[in-house]
């Protein structure tokens, strides 16, 4: 049978029609021109992960802003985070209107930087002092545009289990385990020594698996997987692989539990002994209490943090709060997102998950150099002024467009395999194959 | 529509075939032109236009959501497209080329085949067995029935994460009871065969009842004479299962078999979340990677929207493929079996050439089939 001119016709108006009713679903809610107040209420929508702090902020900031209403959504992991913003980027729409970005996506966030609100036309300008200068520099694309605003750092210490290292016959103090270790010259050469003293006293592990020591090797360099003019230097990189040859060395002599990294077995080798030292930045202090209370540990479970870390300071992670320029309440979303990263919010954050302030007038404050819930099961460690202290010296390192994926993809496998027995050439070179393979630029 | 079709004669030859459709009164017949009514011509509208308006919500809908994605996403394809900074150059067919040549394009459609078999194979036996265990006389056969569908109730995430704590290489249930054996522990998620025998558990564990109850719906219908003449014969359960249950339920179990395949072809929760902590998708070396996952860690990892494209196209192509050969033998088979209902199959020409000795050995042909009855209860 033919389409006789009629059904066509009643196809197109079909057709038209369901199209017009998709359109117009589409167009709904129209974007704000007053400023909101009870008259005009402003519903703003904010996306975080992982464990951030600054829950109990959201209806503090609703009884002190009439007429705004927050509805937050926060994602497990950093991991499904930065899925959730690319695909929410890529498809145009569905982005909150404070969107938290981490550290580590910050190449591929850069790439696309004008789906971002330019925060200097929100009075970025006259709070950027608030903030260390590294941080706002990250936040700043090569056109100056500030697309966002910092929450924390992750400047980094080392946790370890002080009953294991009396078990072991090494100094519990964390003074003189930071002395142990090398002190202010720590270098890797003396953790893995250590680690090799306290496998021959015990027979147990050192570190948990060689995932994050890699991180944080690698975060340590002046230039990581990428150099600074964002071309990608892995293959031939000498810095990297002298590193990778002390990891290597680590893992053949056994100090790695090998153990499958942001699992732990639901938190139980933070408490059954498996391995002494947790590579420690300031965010990951509220990990390491959720797993030990996870497993039923609790402060008796015997970790603390000292002040120290092997190859000197360093940060991993930190995140920034966005207005992505899909929100339809840039200038109260960006309000909301000042207030959010201001100093007394991040004592809040800090005293709720260890969230490390990138704010100065917040490291200083009494409630983060303080006690609270998380120092108490640190052992009473200052958990704040170390923190503070692991901030000094701290450089930000470019961070390229590939940069997480080369991390999970190219060196997870490969540090997997360093934990499993490969032999560090092997592995090194399984790595570049990876590389090669993935064609990543 | 009678006297104005029959052999043309005057007027009528002029209105040609729509003559069937003018008004069959004899001064219509005679007018050399009737003039169409607005009715009839509405009517004339309807019959042909209905039909076409009652089938198009559907391909108006499918053209929305199945054509459109589809030629979309070729379109995709042919370009070098990031999944954030979109459309780059148009490159022919350069990704295509590319996919065709890359170990882990290859590794993941070895991954998806080698779950898919390990999967649907013992799936679809196990279902046949469990189906013919329910097709008996059981007491509670509702709640079994009801029993076997449980799992299939239960999402798939919660199966998967259920599984995944299970086969944990460290502190998982199964390795802690191997090790209590004395058995090594197995690396279930970082070994190619257990990984696979792993994924495939947890297909098995959700698919199997419901293929079960699928099939023995079949089973149920195939007719009770059947059964009841071949026992009375003296066709054991085994026998009677072979020769009258499985030709029976043939073309459900193409069906099964079908949607089984195109399932398997896009498995995709079970490896996501098997090990969700890992840092590449599919094992840290890419042992379960299927093609799917595959296809997600392009798009949305390495932002390569357009060689996700072309690997969904690849992906499309193989199902169809793979569908066609699906078609081609059940289509044998149904042959086959048109040539058994012209000739009857061999074991009912066995059953009649045996019914036929036996009614002339044995005068007492009731007496014997009351004993196998009993011998056999069904």
């Amino acid at each position: 049978m033919k389409f006789s001119r009629h059904t066509r016709t009643a196809a197109a108006v079909a057709g038209a029609a369901a199209f017009a009713l998709l359109a117009v679903g589409c167009s709904t809610g129209a974007s704000s021109a007053e400023p909101a107040s009870s008259d005009n209420p402003v519903t703003l929508t904010v996306t975080t992960f992982g464990t951030m702090g600054l829950d109990d902020l959201y209806k503090q900031y609703e009884s002190e802003h009439p007429g705004i209403t927050i509805e937050a959504t926060n994602i497990d992991t950093g991991g499904n985070a930065l899925t959730d913003w690319k695909t929410k980027q890529a498809a145009g729409s569905g982005l909150a209107d404070v969107q938290a970005v981490e550290e580590g996506w910050l190449g591929q966030v850069m790439a696309v930087s004008d789906a971002f609100t330019d925060l200097g036309q929100h009075g970025a300008a006259d709070i950027k002092d608030r903030w260390v200068s590294w941080k706002m520099d990250q936040a700043t694309d090569p056109e100056g545009r500030v697309i966002g605003y910092g929450t924390d750092i992750g400047p980094v210490g080392l946790c370890y289990n002080k009953d294991l290292f009396k078990e072991a016959g090494l100094p519990t103090d964390r003074a003189e385990v930071a002395s142990l270790l090398g002190g202010d010259n720590s270098t890797w050469a003396d953790y893995f020594e250590t680690g090799k003293k306290y496998k021959e006293a015990t027979g147990k592990a050192w570190y948990d698996q060689s995932g994050f020591v890699w991180n944080s090797m690698v975060n340590q360099l002046p230039e990581g997987y990428y150099r600074a003019d964002g071309t990608l230097d892995v293959e031939g990189n000498a810095a990297l692989a002298e590193r990778w040859g002390e990891l290597a060395g680590g893992a053949a002599a056994g100090l790695s539990a090998g153990q499958t990294q942001w699992d732990w077995g639901k938190g139980k080798a933070f408490v059954d002994g498996s391995f002494a030292t947790f590579v420690c930045p300031g965010w990951m202090l509220g990990v390491v209490q959720g797993q030990v209370e996870a497993a039923g540990g609790n402060a008796d479970s015997g970790w603390d943090f000292a002040d120290v870390f092997p190859g000197g300071a360093t940060n991993w992670g930190g995140t920034f709060l966005t207005v992505p320029t899909q929100s339809k309440h840039p200038a109260e979303a960006a309000e909301l997102a000042a207030w959010l990263t201001d100093a007394k919010a991040q004592v809040a954050a800090f005293q709720a998950a260890g969230t490390f302030p990138s704010v100065t007038a917040a490291q200083g404050d009494p409630g983060v150099t303080g006690s609270n819930a998380l120092s108490k099961f640190f052992n009473d460690a200052p958990v704040g002024e170390i923190l503070a202290s692991r901030a000094e010296g701290v450089k930000a390192q470019y961070k390229g467009p590939n940069d997480s994926v080369i991390q999970e993809q190219v060196f997870g496998p490969a540090t997997i395999a360093l934990d499993k027995g490969t032999d560090g050439t092997t592995a090194w070179n399984d790595a570049l194959a990876t590389l090669k393979n993935l064609d990543l630029k | 529509m009678t006297s104005t079709i029959s052999p043309p004669s005057g007027p009528a030859q002029k209105h040609g075939p729509r003559a069937g459709k003018a008004p069959a009164t004899p001064e219509a017949a005679e007018s050399p032109r009737p003039r169409s009514t607005l009715r009839s011509r509405l009517g004339a509208l309807d019959v042909k236009a209905s039909p076409y308006l009652y089938v198009a919500p559907f391909f108006i809908l499918f053209a929305l959501v199945g054509l459109f994605p589809l030629v979309y996403t070729f379109v995709v394809s042919i370009n070098d497209w990031d999944l954030l900074s979109g459309a780059g150059e148009w490159v022919g067919l350069e990704n295509y080329a590319a996919e065709l040549t890359d170990p882990y394009f290859w590794n993941s459609l070895f991954n998806t085949f080698s779950i898919f078999l390990l999967s649907a194979v013992p799936q679809l036996i196990a279902a046949t067995f469990i189906a013919a265990l329910l097709d008996q006389n059981l007491r509670a056969k509702t709640f079994w029935r009801m029993g076997v569908l449980l799992p299939y109730v239960v999402t798939p995430v919660a199966v998967t994460l259920i599984f995944s704590s299970a086969f944990d290489e460290k502190y998982g249930l199964i390795n802690n009871l191997l090790q209590m054996l004395d058995i090594d522990p197995v690396g279930w998620k970082s070994e190619v065969l257990p990984s696979h025998l792993a994924i495939a558990s947890m297909v098995n564990w959700r698919w199997t009842g419901y293929n079960a109850l699928i099939l023995l719906a079949a089973m149920q219908a195939v007719p009770r004479d059947l059964h009841e003449s071949a026992s009375l014969d003296g066709a054991g359960a085994l026998r009677r299962f072979v020769s009258i249950t499985l030709p029976g339920i043939r073309p459900t179990m193409i069906f099964v078999i079908i949607t089984a395949t195109v399932g398997g072809l896009q498995i995709f929760t079970e490896p996501k979340l098997f090990n969700p902590s890992s840092s590449t998708l599919g094992g840290p070396n890419r042992e379960y990677q299927t093609t799917v996952l595959y296809l997600w860690d392009l798009a949305f990892n390495r932002g390569d929207f357009g060689k996700a494209s072309a690997v969904a196209w690849l992906l499309f192509l193989i199902i169809i493929g793979v569908g066609l050969i699906n078609f081609f033998i059940s289509r044998s088979i149904a042959s086959a079996d048109a040539k058994h209902h012209a000739k009857p199959g061999r074991a009912a020409r066995r059953a009649a050439r045996e019914r036929k000795s036996r009614r002339a050995h044995e005068p007492a042909a009731r007496h014997s089939a009351a004993h196998d009855s009993k011998e056999d209860p069904s």
